[in-house]
């Protein structure tokens, strides 16, 4: 009987296996996600990064709900080792997100670990943070070749479409 | 060699004789001429190279934002900025389409001949209309060297010029004078079909485009042949003051042009030669003018996008309407501008 191979094959299944014991794994995530809230920007590990990611935005879930709300706050309570923290949960990232439905975290790759473990780090932040941007989008300059001939398209189709005006009128 | 070429000479005034032929013009068939002139543009290359039998050193200084401050110590009349280009990193290489030397705008493979400072352009600098001007050049003389290849021997083909379009005319154009007999000749769909492919042919064989500056009497024996390319030398011998004429080659095809040339010919991804119109002058013989429409590799667009830059494209781009198109927008401009300053 083949054990080792079975043991070794883990299809579908979500949660990563972090930590000694499945309750260490949950106290390790919820620390990085109190680090989170209260720092909005943080560099880890990306398997952690990653796994923490859901919790974040479904805590920002729950508080969406508003304080008053009993299971918010009992999920609050856990889920923030600094009771401080519950507070600018509640107050500024609950109406900060208020109009996107969904993914109010970015997760970006870094190079791996300086330490001997090499390991794949993460740079994961709440959108909307203070700090200046991780990517600056580079968009091509408008002289490029192909925005030339884009840019001629559109001004001979403008040209075709508009009613075409005499010269001489007044504009 | 001389006696091959004076052999040659022979031969075809032998086959000329049949000819009412003008004195100068020897040799008629257009293969010969090609490698007339390859010869003369090789052998010119090798006499100019020979004015340096040892290696003299040059410093060339970077002054680029990548690597600040660099000196490079290159071969005098042997390095080219490809070569500085290869000191640096691969990225120059693959993605600098002109070099900047002391701040005039040289091909990539052309020689340097003295001490400079050096910078490159690429597709997608903050104002690249040098290398897309370059580019255009480049297009237009792959389309006239395919034009030239296309036509069966008996058919003659006059390359006229490559008149100066802006890019956002959207196509590229060469003049061209066919023979007599193909003026009520149309080219349909297939046949730019077919020139599309051999101007895809030229551009996977991957040619580098050599430059070589020439005195205009060398130039002129090498055009003999076709008074338009005369015109345009003696036209280029009186602006310059030395009397000095830049010629390219790729491949097998010498042409004069009025600047820089892209690298090589791989720099170009989607080519597509689209029409010909028929352009009204006042001379006898019919000029034909072919367009085309191309994107380089760094800048390649989807296939919607592209086909709509096709269609238009294959409208006839003349000097008026880039003229009136420039007055327009300038307008617009200005009427902009009146609004913003109206509006404060």
């Amino acid at each position: 009987m083949r054990l080792s191979l079975a043991a070794a094959i883990s299809h579908g299944r979500l949660y990563r296996r972090l930590g000694p014991s499945p309750r260490a794994r949950l106290d390790l995530l919820r620390n990085l996600v109190t680090a989170l809230v209260r720092h909005e920007r943080l560099e880890a590990p990306w398997a952690r990064a990653d796994e923490m990611r859901g919790y974040a935005e479904r805590l920002i879930d729950y508080a969406k709900r508003g304080d008053t709300d009993e299971r918010a706050m009992r999920m609050a309570n856990f889920w923030l080792t600094e009771k401080d923290l519950i507070h600018k949960l509640f107050k500024v990232l609950a109406p900060r997100f208020q109009p996107h439905p969904g993914s109010y975290t970015r997760l970006l790759q870094i190079p791996n670990r300086d330490g001997t473990d090499r390991a794949k780090m993460a740079v994961i932040e709440l959108k909307g943070n203070p700090y200046p941007p991780l990517v600056r989008p580079r968009r091509d300059s408008d002289k490029t070749l192909l925005n030339q001939l884009l840019k001629g398209y559109r001004e001979d189709s403008r040209r075709q479409a508009a009613p075409r005006l005499p010269e001489g009128t007044p504009l | 060699m001389a006696a091959r070429w004076a052999a040659r000479c022979l031969r075809a005034g032998r086959e000329a004789r049949r000819f009412v032929s003008t004195p100068s013009a020897s040799r008629l068939t257009s293969e010969e001429i090609i490698q007339m002139r390859n010869e003369l543009f090789t052998k010119e290359k090798e006499r100019q190279l020979s004015l340096y039998p040892r290696i003299e050193k040059i410093e060339v200084k970077y002054t680029g934002k990548s690597h600040p401050g660099s000196l490079l110590i290159m071969n005098k009349a042997l390095s080219t900025p490809y070569n500085c280009a290869m000191h640096l990193s691969e990225w120059h290489c693959k993605k600098s389409v002109l070099a900047l030397v002391d701040g005039e705008v040289w091909d990539m493979y052309r020689p340097l001949t003295k001490s400079c400072e050096i910078q490159f352009l690429t597709f997608k600098d903050e104002d690249p209309e040098e290398v897309n001007k370059a580019y255009w050049r480049s297009c237009a003389m792959i389309m006239a060297c395919v034009l030239k290849q296309a036509f069966k021997d008996e058919y003659s083909v006059n390359l006229v010029k490559a008149p100066e379009v802006p890019v956002i005319s959207g196509a590229f154009c060469y003049d061209v004078i066919l023979d007599n007999r193909l003026n009520d000749w149309q080219p349909t769909k297939d046949n730019f079909n077919s020139l599309t492919k051999d101007a895809s042919k030229l551009i996977y064989k991957d040619l580098p485009f050599e430059t070589l500056q020439v005195e205009a009497k060398v130039a002129r024996e090498m055009f003999q042949h076709n008074k338009y390319k005369m015109e345009m030398i003696e036209q280029k011998a009186s602006q310059n003051m030395e009397g000095i004429i830049t010629l390219h080659r790729f491949g097998d095809f010498v042409d004069v042009s009025e600047g820089p040339h892209i690298p090589r010919t791989s720099f170009c991804f989607q080519y597509e030669i689209t029409a010909a119109h028929n352009l009204q002058t006042n001379q006898s013989e019919l000029i034909r003018r072919f367009q085309g429409v191309s994107l380089p590799v760094h800048l390649r667009a989807h296939h919607t996008v592209w086909h709509k830059l096709l269609e238009r494209s294959k409208w006839l781009v003349t000097e008026e309407k880039i003229v009136e198109a420039a007055a327009e927008s300038h307008e617009e401009k200005g009427g902009m501008e009146e609004e913003k300053t109206l509006s404060i």
